[in-house]
């Protein structure tokens, strides 16, 4: 059986939130080492990656593997309930009809208990390997949402060029076009709002706008995020958990656009 | 005497037990006692009696009124099933076989057997008290409730039929060259002596050696050789015997159980209107048969629901008297019927008590022999009605429209079922979709390759 008790039910909430506008339904896969989930969107051009590690929870118990089907949207109903300085504690048994979730107030000596039904989903996991990326830039997640969410008025598509200059983000649209360019910079007041740029090549490479934007909704769950580039390879867009590297982690991959775009 | 008492098809032939119980008829203590025989009715006529012993359920009996006292029931070879089965042996009035009558198992139901309430009243005259085991048993019996209803009927037997086995038997009486001799009739009772040893006892009983050496003579070529009678099989006896007894069953009218089911729905032609309707069965309601005087007093229940389908028949009749366009496209003649008739109760015979590799040969000859019985003006008539059938079959699967109309009605309200079931399912998954992920449906992905592009599926 599964029994993981969450000190931070935002936390979960804040995943839940970050996937449900990209994925409808998903397995959890419990096992010991922890809770992860893998899923495309409906076209299969986007992949999110989530780890929740068992040092994210205290304590963790899982027996045997188990898969949780989630819906997402139902799941963001009952986390919903959730408030901020709630305790969560996940428990399913070992073949599941449902999950248990178990919301606990210290402050106002309240506890709420919900089961949400289970479904089963056939999934596939798709292996990803480790890669080296051309650049790598590591910014303020709010910034990178900023962005996104600004040239969305633009175009749907944004083209990032990473040189030794900087990174550029353009869009090119019918109204006309427009850019962001940032150089890497360290601010030693505020080390968050630093940015910083890896690069061991120039990369050039477009990208849906719309699937970044949804990708941003991670956003209140860190406020670093990490963008990976490589030619001819997915955009990793990576999310940790509550700035610690030990709780886990959320991935985002994204194929880029080639060919035909402006 | 040879009279044979159609079985209603719901009742078993005869309590077919089947085990070798040696001699049990004595040990059975067949107590003779008159149930209600002290209340007025028919019933006070019949004699019924329960035959129990210390360890099994009483059981309960009709026994024919001219069986005397000394009537045994014995273990003999069934001629049908070749299988131990019990049949009551009077030695002055013949043998009988058991019918077993059941509840249906629908409507369970159980005797109650008051043996004492009717001690000294008339069967107790006649009856011969076991010296060995006297009133006490009574006493200690008392009334007894029996779940198992079970009624046995013991009706008469031709002997010929229990003489069967031995006589068409290869073992005796086989010659030179194959050919059948002419034997003793001891030969023939040795073998079935062999079969059930109750047999050679009741041939040491009164008459019985005598009766049934004359009805071996009925179905046998006979010698006299040397004042001694010897037998030999005559299948063309044995046809005409058969015969006889069939054209005897069927002189009125069978049961109406049977009547109904053989001999009118087998001559119903199809009618080319909305009723269907028989006028065979006319004759039928109309003679209400004499073998069932007797017989109503086998199954009541019976007789009465063949007198209810008789009025309805009648009343049918009228209906479509009436409606004078409504007529059966064919009508059996009274002949054609009758002929029917014979050939239900012939093979009723054959298959209750013929072993089978005889009623074949029957039949056989039968079909040979067309001065006995020439059956051709009913075949004519069965392959008519076939044919009519055959047609009324094509020509209704054919232009029957508004049954086709109902099953396509039925489809169509599955299809909406199917389709109503399918939005719903559609409904639930939209409802289980955010607005991000509707959203991002209407997001051009051309020009953007798939992930499983990119990375491999895990094995």
């Amino acid at each position: 059986m599964l029994e993981a008790r969450l000190e931070q039910a935002m936390l979960l909430k804040k995943v839940v939130d970050a996937i449900k506008d990209l994925v409808q339904d998903c397995n959890f896969d419990c096992n010991d080492s922890g809770i992860a989930l893998q899923a495309m969107d409906n076209s299969h051009v986007a992949l999110v990656s989530m780890m929740f590690k068992a040092d994210a929870f205290s304590p963790y118990r899982c027996d045997r593997n188990i898969a949780l089907g989630v819906n997402l949207v139902s799941l963001t109903k009952v986390l919903r309930a959730a408030q901020n300085d709630d305790v969560l504690t996940l428990k399913a048994e070992d073949a599941p009809d449902s999950l248990n979730l178990l919301l606990e107030s210290i402050e106002a000596d309240r506890i709420s208990e919900y089961d949400l039904k289970l479904m089963d989903i056939d999934q596939e996991h798709l292996g990803i390997p480790e890669t080296e990326y051309a650049a790598t830039i590591q910014m303020p997640s709010a910034e990178f949402k900023r962005i996104c969410t600004d040239l969305m008025a633009m175009s749907e598509s944004v083209t990032i060029e990473a040189n030794k200059d900087g990174i550029k983000f353009a869009a090119n649209g019918d109204i006309g076009n427009g850019s962001v360019t940032l150089r890497s910079h360290s601010n030693v007041d505020k080390p968050a709002q630093n940015v910083d740029i890896e690069l061991t090549e120039p990369v050039t490479l477009t990208f849906s706008l719309k699937y970044l934007v949804n990708f941003c909704k991670a956003q209140p769950l860190s406020e670093r995020v990490r963008i990976s580039l490589s030619s001819e390879v997915p955009l990793l867009v990576e999310y940790l958990l509550s700035n610690d590297k030990n709780s886990g982690h959320l991935r985002f991959y994204l194929a880029p656009k080639i060919g035909d775009e402006e | 005497m040879a009279s044979k008492r159609c079985q209603q098809p719901h009742t078993d032939s005869t309590g077919r037990h089947g085990e070798d119980d040696a001699l049990q008829s004595r040990q059975w203590q067949r107590r003779s006692k008159v149930i209600g025989g002290d209340s007025p009715g028919a019933l006070q006529q019949i004699p019924i009696y329960a035959a129990y012993d210390r360890y099994e359920p009483p059981k309960i009996f009709i026994l024919p009124r001219k069986a005397t006292n000394e009537a045994r029931v014995v273990s003999l070879p069934n001629p049908r099933y070749n299988k131990p089965t019990r049949y009551l042996v009077c030695p002055e009035t013949g043998i009988y076989e058991f019918t077993r009558i059941t509840a249906p198992k629908s409507t369970p139901r159980s005797w109650l057997i008051d043996i004492n309430a009717n001690d000294g009243t008339g069967a107790e005259d006649k009856e011969k008290p076991d010296p060995q085991k006297s009133d006490g048993d009574d006493r200690e019996f008392g009334a007894y409730v029996t779940k198992g209803a079970e009624l046995y009927l013991a009706t008469s037997i031709d002997p010929v039929f229990l003489l069967l086995p031995a006589l068409v038997s290869e073992e005796t009486a086989r010659g030179e060259g194959g050919k059948k001799m002419f034997v003793e009739s001891d030969d023939y009772f040795d073998q079935l002596s062999k079969a059930s040893p109750h047999f050679s006892e009741i041939l040491r009983w009164g008459s019985i050696r005598q009766l049934l050496e004359s009805r071996m003579a009925t179905v046998c070529d006979t010698v006299d050789a040397g004042g001694e009678l010897m037998y030999r099989f005559s299948k063309e006896k044995f046809l005409t015997e058969m015969l006889s007894k069939a054209k005897r069953m069927s002189e009125n009218s069978l049961p109406p159980s049977m009547e109904e089911k053989f001999v009118a729905n087998a001559l119903e032609a199809p009618v080319l209107g909305l009723k269907r309707e028989d006028t065979t069965t006319t004759d039928s309601s109309a003679s209400t048969p004499k073998a069932e005087s007797t017989e109503s007093t086998e199954n009541t229940t019976s007789h009465t629901s063949g007198a209810s389908t008789a009025t309805t028949l009648v009343v049918d009749e009228e209906a479509t008297a009436a409606a004078s366009d409504l007529k059966a496209s064919m009508q059996a003649s009274p002949e054609v019927t009758k002929l029917q008739r014979l050939r239900v109760a012939f093979s009723f015979i054959c298959s209750s008590y013929t072993p089978p590799p005889q009623v074949s040969q029957l039949k056989q000859q039968l079909l040979e022999q067309k001065k006995l019985v020439d059956f051709s003006p009913l075949d004519d008539y069965l392959a008519q009605v076939a044919k009519l059938r055959q047609e009324a079959a094509s020509s209704r699967s054919m232009g029957d429209y508004s049954r086709k109309h109902v099953l396509d009605e039925e489809e169509l309200m599955d299809r909406a079922e199917k389709k109503r079931k399918m939005e719903d399912d559609e409904k639930r998954k939209k409802a289980g979709e955010s607005r991000g992920v509707k959203n991002l449906k209407k997001v051009n992905t051309s020009g953007m390759k798939k992930m499983s592009d990119f990375f491999k599926k895990k094995t």
